[in-house]
């Protein structure tokens, strides 16, 4: 039911704006690109390791591009995210922590709408794969979880361009949430003696949709420039919600942002052959 | 109008992901019921032992209200998971770890670490490759190998090196007793060098749910030789009651072997893998999760008889004699 809600909401959002695609095919279209880092709590449970939550902190590093490509006549987007973030946390006696470390990689495709001249509106989907572990620095045989997701995620994204005075800021949102997917989780009292040196890994990998995992990542920026740079500040708020071999899991974490954005051209081998530099090199 | 609903519809999907962690709490109750909760839904043998965890319940519930700080609440709890008279079975806090070590202090310990280090020599007379303590004797036609614990590492190059040290001997003691167990992978290593081909060495299961019969099929173990120095002349591997978790693995694969004579003790046993969990005092609970069973899908929780009993007694520790290593030195020699 939840699924088909967003399929609805996604498709809505579609199928209600106008789409007022640019006339600029013949413009090259630049990369956007932010890298980010930024700290913040993080709140984890993952009932193989603990019936706990352990809270903390932890910091993590974003590198977002964005560009639009030929396909729809323009109107489609690519973005490509890579995330890296870790944290320390500890349980609610503060006698035992946990350490964390995931790593994501999601490439999106989104469809541009333009229904005033200062909105885009983008709608689209993303493949990501994720591959973590949670590490419990006082257990004994089961010390360790790994985490691996491969997602199919619905995505919405809204660009809106404010103007103080003559002073331009743009306004980001962005929420993405998985679909289908599978992910690997050990059985409810299996070790990973068992899974790893004996080789019994049946079941370890679980079909993954909203009846047993819920995620969702909220990113809201804002792109403001000083003096000859853009910088980006953001927060993030990613939601993550399993519950698969009776093994219950969530990580929940807000970070707040901070980075730079530039603007590049990437010249392609097909372009080079051509030699159809549009700008001037210093290598080339 | 219609742009403001969708930012406000977003807005609040952020908002739910705020969360409230867990609050710390000594409350005995709670921390009792987290106790019988945790253990009721993970450990893995109550019906083999024949513990009905709900009468446990009732018998000590009625107790928690009279405890008065959390040492008194220690020693509840502790009294409470001695129930299950397991080894792998402990509560573990700042100042205290609650135990169950009747397994091997109620019997001899057949044991004694003077007597023991007469016969290793000083620190010049026996060599040492990891974990691995060993030396030769009876005019280094015996080879002799003491491994204390299964925590201790072991690499193939130590075995490599400790096998091609006694190509001469013509039997090898393997002697773990007082080993109380460690890492598994060491237990598999050092077996795979006395094997001549891959064989079934057990069974392991593991829970799949809550209930105490949750259970997955027996997946089968099974150990390929070593591609590296292998040992297949006789051995003879000591043992006594304090050889427990992965020591009880170890002998009960060694004891499947035709060339091996296992000698000494019953050992402690100890199969189930344990898992670790948690209170919301803070404390650390460690319990059997996941039993391995031997070739016949039994339980080796409750120990392995050895082939040869010897014992050690008060006046052979008072002569400085040890006789399982002399035993087994004599066992050797008339193969």
């Amino acid at each position: 039911m939840r699924t088909a809600c967003l399929i609805a909401l996604f498709l809505c959002l579609g199928l209600s704006l106008m789409a007022q695609p640019d006339n600029k095919k013949e413009e090259p279209w630049s990369v956007n690109e932010g890298t980010l880092i930024g700290i913040g709590g993080y709140n984890i449970k993952d009932t193989y390791l603990s019936p706990l939550k352990y809270t903390g902190g932890g910091a993590r590093i974003l590198n977002e591009r964005m560009k639009v490509v030929s396909w729809g006549d323009y109107n489609i987007s690519r973005q490509q995210l890579i995330n890296v973030d870790v944290a320390s946390t500890s349980n609610p006696a503060s006698t035992s922590n946990d350490l964390s470390g995931f790593v994501d990689y999601s490439l999106g495709y989104h469809y541009r709408f333009k229904p005033l001249p200062s909105l885009k509106i983008l709608t689209g989907a993303s493949v990501r794969g994720s591959l973590g572990f949670i590490y419990n620095t006082r257990n004994g045989n089961n010390p360790a979880t790994l985490k691996a997701d491969l997602d199919l995620n619905l995505s919405a994204m809204a660009i809106y361009q404010l103007m103080i005075k003559d002073y331009p800021l743009y306004l980001r949102y962005q929420v993405e949430t998985p679909f289908l997917g599978a992910l690997f989780s050990p059985h409810y009292g299996q070790s990973y003696y068992e899974i790893f040196n004996q080789g019994n890994d049946s079941g370890t990998i679980q079909f993954s949709s909203y009846h047993n995992k819920f995620a969702m990542r909220n990113y809201l920026t804002v792109d403001f420039p000083i003096g000859n740079v853009t910088m980006r500040a953001g927060y993030l708020n990613s939601l993550y919600y399993t519950d698969v071999n009776n093994i219950e899991v969530h990580i929940v974490s807000h970070s707040f942002m901070i980075g730079f954005v530039k603007e590049f051209f990437s010249l392609g081998g097909k372009n080079l052959k051509k030699k159809k530099h549009l700008f001037r090199s210093a290598y080339y | 109008m219609k742009h403001g609903t969708l930012f406000i519809f977003l807005f609040c999907l952020l908002l739910g992901g705020c969360e409230k962690a867990d609050d710390f709490t000594a409350d005995p109750r709670t921390n009792f019921n987290a106790l019988w909760k945790i253990m009721d839904e993970h450990y893995c043998f109550f019906d083999y032992k024949g513990v009905d965890w709900d009468e446990v319940y009732d018998r000590y519930v009625g107790r928690v209200d009279t405890v008065k700080d959390q040492f008194e609440l220690f020693q509840l709890l502790g009294e409470m998971l001695a129930e299950v008279k397991d080894g792998h079975t402990n509560l573990i806090s700042s100042f205290d770890v609650a135990r169950y070590w009747d397994w091997y202090e109620k019997y001899a310990r057949n044991y004694d670490k003077t007597v023991h280090d007469s016969y290793l020599g000083t620190g010049t007379e026996y060599r040492k490759a990891g974990g691995l303590l060993y030396k030769r004797f009876a005019g280094y036609t015996i080879g002799y190998i003491y491994y204390e614990s299964f925590q201790y590492g072991v690499s193939e190059n130590n075995l490599d090196y400790v096998l091609l040290y006694f190509k001469d001997c013509k039997g090898l003691i393997i002697d773990v007793r007082e080993n109380g167990g460690g890492s598994l992978t060491y237990s598999d290593r050092i077996a795979s060098r006395f094997i001549e081909n891959k064989m079934l060495t057990g069974y392991i299961q593991h829970k799949t749910g809550t209930g105490h019969n949750d259970f997955s099929e027996p997946y089968p173990l099974e150990l390929s030789p070593s591609d590296r120095v292998r040992w297949l002349r006789p051995v003879v591997v000591i043992t006594n009651r304090h050889c427990y978790s992965a020591t009880n693995d170890f002998v009960y694969k060694m004891s499947l072997l035709s060339n091996v004579t296992l000698l000494g003790d019953r050992t402690g046993g100890g199969s189930g893998f344990p898992f670790s969990s948690e209170l919301p005092i803070g404390w650390s609970v460690r319990f059997s999760a996941s039993p391995l069973l031997d070739i016949h899908k039994n339980h080796i929780e409750s120990g392995i008889d050895p082939d040869v009993f010897v014992n050690m007694t008060s006046s052979d520790i008072a002569k400085g004699v040890d006789p399982l290593i002399d035993h087994s030195v004599s066992l050797l020699l008339e193969k």
